[in-house]
C-alpha cells in the first residue's frame, strides 16, 4: 500500500514541476515486471507571450515557433509512437496516457480560422511544414485523414477565444518512427543532447525499446493577472527491455546461457542435465544508465534551476531498501522524496553522472497501479469484401467509468452502422449514452465515429460492427500494396474518473492492419494487349474476306480436286518436285 | 488485261514451273470486282488517314497556350524597352530673379550635358517656387525636408542656392539626411546674360556629375551584364570600376519585396543564454528598416542557440602568440556556419532570409579573430553577415546587455546595406536610396524580360511540355506589367516603376515555374505507341500488304 500511495505522490510531483521557471527537464526511471524499465524524460520550455509575437525567442525554437504563427495555431499537439503498452504487465500508462499517440503520428490541432475552410487550408499548411520540420511524412495527412472531433479532445491550454478556434485532428498509422524523427526533436532543446538529460537520447537505443512515445504539446498558460507564456512541454516515454539493452554492441546477437548458468524448474517431469525449463530468477537485474543508453548523462543541463524542486532532474521510483550507487566525479545532491520510494538527484554541471543499480534479491516490490481500462481491438472475418471490428473494453475496477470512444477510418473500410452493437458482459442494458457519426465521402472524406458509452464496475464491452472493403483505384495503391492497409487506432478517453488537471485520461488500442483485394498491377498492359489482339483479329478477318477474290472450285478448269485433298494432293505435289530437282543437281 | 495479272495465286502454286499452268486455269477477273476491291483497300485507308490519324494527333495532344513568343524574345534581346534614367534636379533659387535663375539653368544644364557620357541615365534640371521668402537662409535650413520639398516626390535631388558674402565659392555641401544639395555663391559669380559659362554654373555639373557617377557606374555595369544588346552602346567603365561593381554585385541579394531578417546567437557553451535584443534592435535597426520601406519590407525575429559547435570540417582555431589571440583561417571563414547542427532554417514565408549570426566563443578560446586581418566580423555574400563578440570581461556574462550588442548591430546594419545593394556613395542616405530604387527597378524590368526569353526559348525547344493558359495569362500579366514599368522610367517616376518591375518579376517566375508543365515531359511519344502497338501492329500489316499488292499489280501494267 505504501507503494501505491507513492505513485499517487508521483504524479503531484510532475505536475508541480510544470509550473515556476522557463526551462525545466526532468527523467523518471521506474523499473518494471519482467526486467523492464519505465524512462520517462520530460522537457518544458516557456516563452513569454510578447516575445512570442515579436519573434524573439529565447528557449522556445524558432522554427517551430514560426510554423505556429504562419499556421495560426493555438495548440498543438504531436505524437510519434511505436510499439504497444503492455497494461496487464506494466500498470497505467505515463501521464496518464494524456502524452502518447496510436501507431506511427499522431496530430492534433486548435487553429484560429474564420471559417472551416480556412481551417482545413491553414491545417494544410501546419502539416506541410511540420512535414518538413520531422522529416515525417505529415504531408500525407490530407482530408481522407483528417477529422474534427466533437468529444474526445479538450484543449489543455487557456484560449480567450474558444469559439473561433477549429480542432482538427490527423493520423498516420503507417508511418515508421525513426532517428530521422529524433534529431530535429532534440535540435528543438536549448540543450541539444550536448548536456542534461537529453545526452542520454540515442536513436539506436530509443528506437530498439519495447515501446516509446515522443510527443510535443504546445498550449497557451495565462495566469490570473492575465500574462499569458506559451509553454511547449516535450515528452519522450521508452520501455527498455534491460536484457535487451544492455547487450554489448559489437555482438548484438542474443545467445542463450551455457545451461549450468540457468535456474532450471525442477519440478518438470521433463527436467535432466540437457532439458530445462528457466525459471524467472526472483533477482532483479542489475543495469547503469551508461549500459542501458550507451552513455552517461553529461551532467545537469544550465538552463535548468540550480535549487528547488525543479533541480532535481533524475528520479528513480524503486523500494526503499534497493540499492542504488550514483557514479560521478562532481557534486550531486540526492534527497529521498514519497516514503523514500523516490530517489531524485540534483545532476553536477560538467561532469558525467551515472546511476547503477546492482543485482539485488528483493522482498517487496513496488505495486503497479491498475489502469481504468483495458482496451484491444481486433479485426475479423474472412474473405475480400467484407470483414468486422470488435473491440473489447474491461473495467477492472470497482466502479462505473464513463468514456468516449473515437474511431477515425480510411475511407476504403465502409462501416455498416446499423450492425453496430454494443453489449455489456452481465447487464441488457445499451451501453451506448450518445453518438456523433459523420459518414465517409470516397476519396474524400474518412469515417468519424464517436460514441459515449458507460461501463458497469468489473464487467466487459464488446462493441462489434461489420464494415465492406472497397476496391480501390489502380494508381491508388501504395507500393507494397500486399502489406495491407493500416488503420488508426481507436481513442479512449475517460469522462469519469477523469483527471484532476486539464490533460486527461487517455487510452490508445493498437493499429490494425487491413488487407484489401489486391489486383495484380500488370493488368492494364495484359487487358490492352488482349483487347488490342481480338480487335485485331476481327479486323484482319474482315479485311480479308472484302480484299480477297474468291473463285468457286468449279470456276477453275483443271482444278477438279477441290477441298482438303487437292491441297494435300498439291503440297504432295510440290514436295515431290522439290525433292526431284535436288537428285537432279546431285 | 494480261492474264499474269489475275495472279491471285497463293505461294503454295507459286513455284516457277508451274505458275503458268495453273494460272492459265484461273478465269480473268472482271474490271468490275477488280476495281470494288481497289476501292475497298482505298476506303480503308482514306478512313485510316482522315479518320484515324487525326483522332490519334487530337487525343494524344499537349495542351499548348498561345504564347506571344516574338514578343517575349524581343524583351529577352531588350528590343522592346531601352531603359533610360531621366533625373529631375529641382534647383531653388529664391533670392534671384526669374530670368537670371532661368540663365543659369540653362548653362548648368549645358555643361552637365557636355560631361555626361552615359546616353541613358540624364539629369533635368528645372526650376521650383520656392514658397519661401527670400534671405532666411537659416530658417531654410531648419525648414529642409518640409518646405522647399515640392510636392513631385520624383525629383531625385533639389539644390538650394543660397547667396553668401563670405567664404570659398563656390561651395557645395551635400545634406546627410535629406536629398538636398546646398550650394554657396556670390553674386558675381552669377554668368552674364551675354556668356554661355560661369563658374558656378560649370562647379555645380561637376558636383552632380560627381554625385551621380556611381549610380551611372551601377546602371552601366547592369546593362552590360544582364544584355548583351545594350553593352554596345555602353560607356566603357574602367577594369578597376568593374571588378569593384561585380564583386558588390555578387555580394547582394536578389531584390525581394520581403526580407526576413534573423538574428541568432550561437555559442559552443551555455553561456550567454540571453540578450537584450529587443532593445537592441529597436534602438540600432528599426531607423534603418523605416527607410527601407519604400523599396522593402522586413520581418525582424532572433533566437538563442546554445551549445553550438563548429563543424568538423574546418580546422580548430590555433593561438597566435603575437596577437595574443586565438585565430581562424580565412579559407575556414566559409565552413564557420555549421550549416548541418545550427537551426538557420530559412523563415517561413516569401522572400529570402538573412541572417546575422553572433557567435561568442567559448571562455577558454577568447578572444577568437581572424588571423589573416585580425577582424571578427564578415559577410557570407547574399546569405547574411557573422559577428565574433569576444566578451570584454574575463567571465562571461549570462546575459548580454544592449550597450554590449552595440558594435554588434552597427556592424550588421552595415552588411545588411551592402546585402541590400546600397551603393557606398554619395553621402546623403536618401540619394543612396533612391539610386538603389533605380537599380532595383532596372534590374527586375531585366531580370522579368530574361525569364520571359528562357519561358519563350524553353517553350520552343521541348514540343512535349504542356503549355497551360494560367501561363499565358501570367506572360500577358508580365508583359504589361514591364511596358508600365519602362514607360514610368521613362517619365521619370521610378517609385511606380519599381512597383510594376516587382509585379512583373513575381508573374514571371510565376509563369516560369508552374507545376504543371513539368509532369509531361517524363511520359514520352515511345510510350505511348508502345501501348497501342498491339493494336496497330496486327490492323496495319493487312491493310500495308494488300496495297503493295495492288501497287504491284497497277505499276507493271502502266509501264507495259
Amino acid at each position: 500500500m505504501l507503494s501505491f500511495r507513492s505513485l499517487i505522490f508521483f504524479h503531484a510531483l510532475v505536475a508541480c514541476v510544470l509550473g515556476s521557471s522557463d526551462y525545466a527537464e526532468r527523467l523518471l526511471l521506474r523499473p518494471l515486471p519482467q526486467s523492464a524499465l519505465l524512462a520517462s524524460f520530460n522537457f518544458r520550455s516557456n516563452e513569454s507571450f510578447t516575445s512570442f509575437e515579436q519573434q524573439n525567442f529565447r528557449y522556445f525554437p524558432r522554427s517551430l515557433a514560426q510554423i505556429l504563427q504562419h499556421a495560426g495555431t493555438k495548440e498543438l499537439h504531436l505524437r510519434f509512437s511505436l510499439g504497444r503498452w503492455d497494461a496487464e504487465s506494466w500498470g497505467e500508462r505515463p501521464h496518464n496516457g494524456a502524452r502518447e499517440g496510436g501507431t506511427g503520428v499522431e496530430l492534433w490541432a486548435w487553429l484560429d480560422a474564420e471559417n472551416e475552410q480556412e481551417a482545413f487550408s491553414r491545417w494544410l499548411t501546419l502539416t506541410n511544414t511540420l512535414s518538413g520540420l520531422f522529416c515525417a511524412s505529415l504531408n500525407f495527412i490530407d482530408a481522407t485523414k483528417t477529422i474534427r472531433p466533437v468529444m474526445s479532445f479538450q484543449p489543455e491550454g487557456d484560449h480567450p477565444n474558444l469559439s473561433q478556434l477549429h480542432l482538427l485532428h490527423g493520423t498516420l498509422p503507417h508511418e515508421v518512427v525513426c532517428t530521422e524523427n529524433l534529431t530535429p526533436f532534440l535540435k528543438l532543446l536549448p540543450c541539444k543532447g550536448k548536456a542534461g538529460i537529453s545526452s542520454l537520447l540515442d536513436g539506436h537505443k530509443l528506437f530498439d525499446a519495447s515501446w516509446q512515445t515522443m510527443s510535443i504539446d504546445v498550449r497557451p498558460v495565462c495566469e490570473a493577472s492575465g500574462e499569458c507564456i506559451l509553454e511547449m512541454e516535450q515528452t519522450v516515454d521508452m520501455v527498455l527491455d534491460i536484457d535487451r539493452s544492455k547487450r554489448p554492441r559489437d555482438n548484438p546477437i542474443p545467445r542463450p546461457l551455457p545451461i549450468e548458468e540457468i535456474e532450471c524448474d525442477t519440478s518438470k517431469g521433463y527436467n535432466a542435465a540437457d532439458t530445462c525449463y528457466p525459471l524467472h530468477g526472483s533477482a532483479e537485474p542489475d543495469f547503469s544508465l551508461s549500459q542501458l543508453f550507451g552513455r552517461p548523462i553529461k551532467g545537469a543541463c544550465p538552463l535548468t534551476d540550480s535549487d528547488g524542486e525543479n533541480a532535481n532532474t533524475v528520479c528513480i521510483n524503486t523500494p526503499p531498501e534497493r540499492t542504488v550507487h550514483a557514479n560521478t566525479t562532481g557534486p550531486y545532491v540526492e534527497s529521498r522524496l514519497v516514503a523514500d520510494t523516490l530517489r531524485c538527484y540534483k545532476l553536477p554541471t560538467g561532469a558525467d553522472f551515472d546511476l547503477s543499480l546492482p543485482s539485488q534479491q528483493m522482498t517487496t516490490g513496488l505495486m503497479l497501479q491498475p489502469p481504468s481500462l483495458f482496451a484491444a481491438r481486433h479485426i475479423n472475418g474472412h474473405g475480400q469484401e467484407r470483414g468486422s471490428i470488435q473491440t473489447t473494453i474491461r473495467n477492472p475496477t470497482s466502479s462505473a467509468v464513463d468514456f468516449i470512444y473515437l474511431e477515425s477510418l480510411p475511407w476504403f473500410m465502409k462501416p455498416y452502422i446499423h450492425t453496430l452493437r454494443a453489449r455489456v458482459s452481465n447487464s441488457l442494458e445499451n451501453p451506448i449514452t450518445e453518438t456523433f457519426y459523420k459518414p465517409a465521402v470516397d476519396r474524400h472524406r474518412g469515417t468519424h465515429l464517436e460514441l459515449r458509452m458507460l461501463i458497469p464496475a468489473s464487467s466487459t464491452l464488446t462493441l462489434t460492427y461489420d464494415f465492406e472493403k472497397a476496391i480501390l483505384r489502380y494508381t491508388e495503391y501504395p507500393p507494397d500494396a500486399n502489406r495491407g492497409f493500416d488503420a488508426a487506432p481507436a481513442v479512449i478517453r475517460l469522462v469519469s474518473p477523469g483527471s484532476a488537471d486539464r490533460k486527461g485520461v487517455y487510452i490508445r488500442t493498437t493499429s490494425l492492419l487491413l488487407p484489401l483485394p489486391t489486383p495484380d498491377f500488370s493488368m492494364p498492359y495484359n487487358v490492352i494487349i488482349l483487347t488490342s489482339t481480338v480487335m485485331a483479329l476481327g479486323f484482319g478477318n474482315i479485311f480479308n474476306l472484302l480484299v480477297r477474290r474468291i473463285v468457286g472450285a468449279d470456276e477453275v478448269p483443271g482444278a477438279g480436286t477441290g477441298g482438303i485433298r487437292g491441297v494435300i494432293k498439291g503440297k504432295v505435289e510440290r514436295l515431290r518436285a522439290l525433292l526431284g530437282g535436288v537428285k537432279k543437281n546431285t | 488485261m494480261p492474264p499474269s495479272r489475275g495472279a491471285d495465286a497463293s505461294p503454295a502454286f507459286s513455284t516457277p514451273d508451274q505458275v503458268p499452268k495453273m494460272t492459265a486455269k484461273t478465269p480473268p477477273e472482271s474490271t468490275e470486282s477488280l476495281w470494288l476491291r481497289r476501292c475497298v483497300i482505298m476506303s480503308f485507308w482514306a478512313v485510316a488517314i482522315c479518320l484515324g490519324l487525326p483522332m490519334w494527333w487530337k487525343t494524344t495532344a499537349i495542351y499548348r497556350a498561345e504564347l506571344p513568343l516574338q514578343a517575349m524574345t524581343d524583351w529577352a534581346d531588350g528590343k522592346m524597352c531601352k531603359p533610360v534614367f531621366p533625373l529631375r534636379i529641382a534647383i531653388e533659387a529664391p533670392t534671384l530673379p526669374e530670368q537670371d535663375a532661368q540663365h543659369l539653368l540653362q548653362t548648368t544644364q549645358h555643361a552637365l550635358d557636355d560631361l555626361n557620357e552615359f546616353s541613358a541615365h540624364h539629369l533635368r534640371l528645372m526650376l521650383t517656387e520656392s514658397p519661401l521668402t527670400p534671405n532666411i537662409s537659416q530658417q531654410v535650413v531648419t525648414h529642409h525636408g518640409l518646405g522647399t520639398r515640392s510636392n513631385d516626390e520624383d525629383i531625385a535631388l533639389s539644390i538650394r542656392l543660397i547667396p553668401v558674402e563670405t567664404g570659398a565659392t563656390p561651395r557645395s555641401q551635400l545634406q546627410p539626411y535629406a536629398p538636398t544639395l546646398d550650394v554657396y555663391y556670390t553674386h558675381n559669380q552669377l554668368p552674364p546674360p551675354s556668356s554661355t559659362s560661369s563658374p558656378l554654373a560649370t562647379s555645380i555639373a561637376h558636383e552632380l556629375d560627381k554625385i551621380f557617377a556611381e549610380e551611372q557606374a551601377l546602371l552601366a555595369y547592369l546593362l552590360s551584364t544582364t544584355s548583351g544588346a545594350h553593352a554596345a552602346k555602353m560607356k566603357s567603365l574602367s577594369p578597376g570600376t568593374f571588378t569593384e561593381l561585380e564583386r558588390q554585385s555578387t555580394r547582394a541579394l536578389k531584390y525581394a519585396p520581403t526580407y526576413h531578417l534573423t538574428f541568432s546567437l550561437f555559442t559552443p557553451t551555455s553561456v550567454p543564454s540571453a540578450w537584450e535584443i529587443e532593445s537592441a534592435l529597436q534602438r540600432y535597426l528599426s531607423p534603418l528598416l523605416e527607410s527601407f520601406s519604400a523599396i522593402s519590407n522586413f520581418t525582424v525575429d532572433s533566437q538563442v542557440q546554445l551549445y553550438a559547435g563548429f563543424s568538423p570540417s574546418i580546422r580548430a582555431p590555433e593561438y597566435d602568440e603575437a596577437m595574443q589571440a586565438w585565430t581562424l583561417r580565412k579559407e575556414d571563414l566559409s565552413g564557420f556556419i555549421n550549416a548541418a547542427e545550427w537551426p538557420l532554417s530559412p523563415s517561413i514565408g516569401h522572400g529570402p532570409t538573412v541572417n546575422f549570426v553572433l557567435y561568442v566563443p567559448d571562455q577558454s578560446q577568447s578572444p577568437l579573430l581572424v588571423k589573416e586581418n585580425g577582424g571578427n566580423s564578415w559577410l557570407v555574400p547574399q546569405w547574411g553577415g557573422v559577428l565574433i563578440l569576444n566578451p570584454a570581461s574575463s567571465q562571461t556574462p549570462t546575459t548580454l546587455t544592449k550597450d554590449a550588442l552595440a558594435p554588434a548591430m552597427h556592424s550588421f546594419a552595415d552588411q545588411l546595406l551592402s546585402l541590400l545593394g546600397l551603393p557606398q556613395s554619395p553621402a546623403s542616405f536618401p540619394l543612396r536610396l533612391s539610386t538603389l530604387k533605380r537599380v532595383r527597378a532596372a534590374s527586375l524590368i531585366f531580370s522579368a524580360s530574361s525569364t520571359m526569353g528562357a519561358l519563350a526559348r524553353l517553350t520552343r525547344q521541348l514540343e512535349s511540355i504542356p503549355v497551360p493558359d494560367t501561363v499565358a495569362r501570367s506572360v500577358d500579366s508580365t508583359m504589361a506589367h514591364l511596358q508600365q514599368s519602362c514607360d514610368l522610367l521613362r517619365d521619370g517616376r521610378f517609385q511606380g516603376a519599381l512597383e510594376h518591375a516587382r509585379n512583373a518579376e513575381s508573374e514571371a517566375e510565376k509563369a516560369f515555374f508552374e507545376r504543371s508543365m513539368v509532369g509531361q515531359v517524363y511520359f514520352p511519344d515511345e510510350h505511348k505507341v508502345a501501348v497501342y502497338l498491339p493494336l496497330l501492329g496486327p490492323v496495319a500489316v493487312p491493310l500495308i500488304m494488300a496495297a503493295l499488292k495492288e501497287l504491284k499489280s497497277v505499276l507493271p501494267g502502266r509501264r507495259r
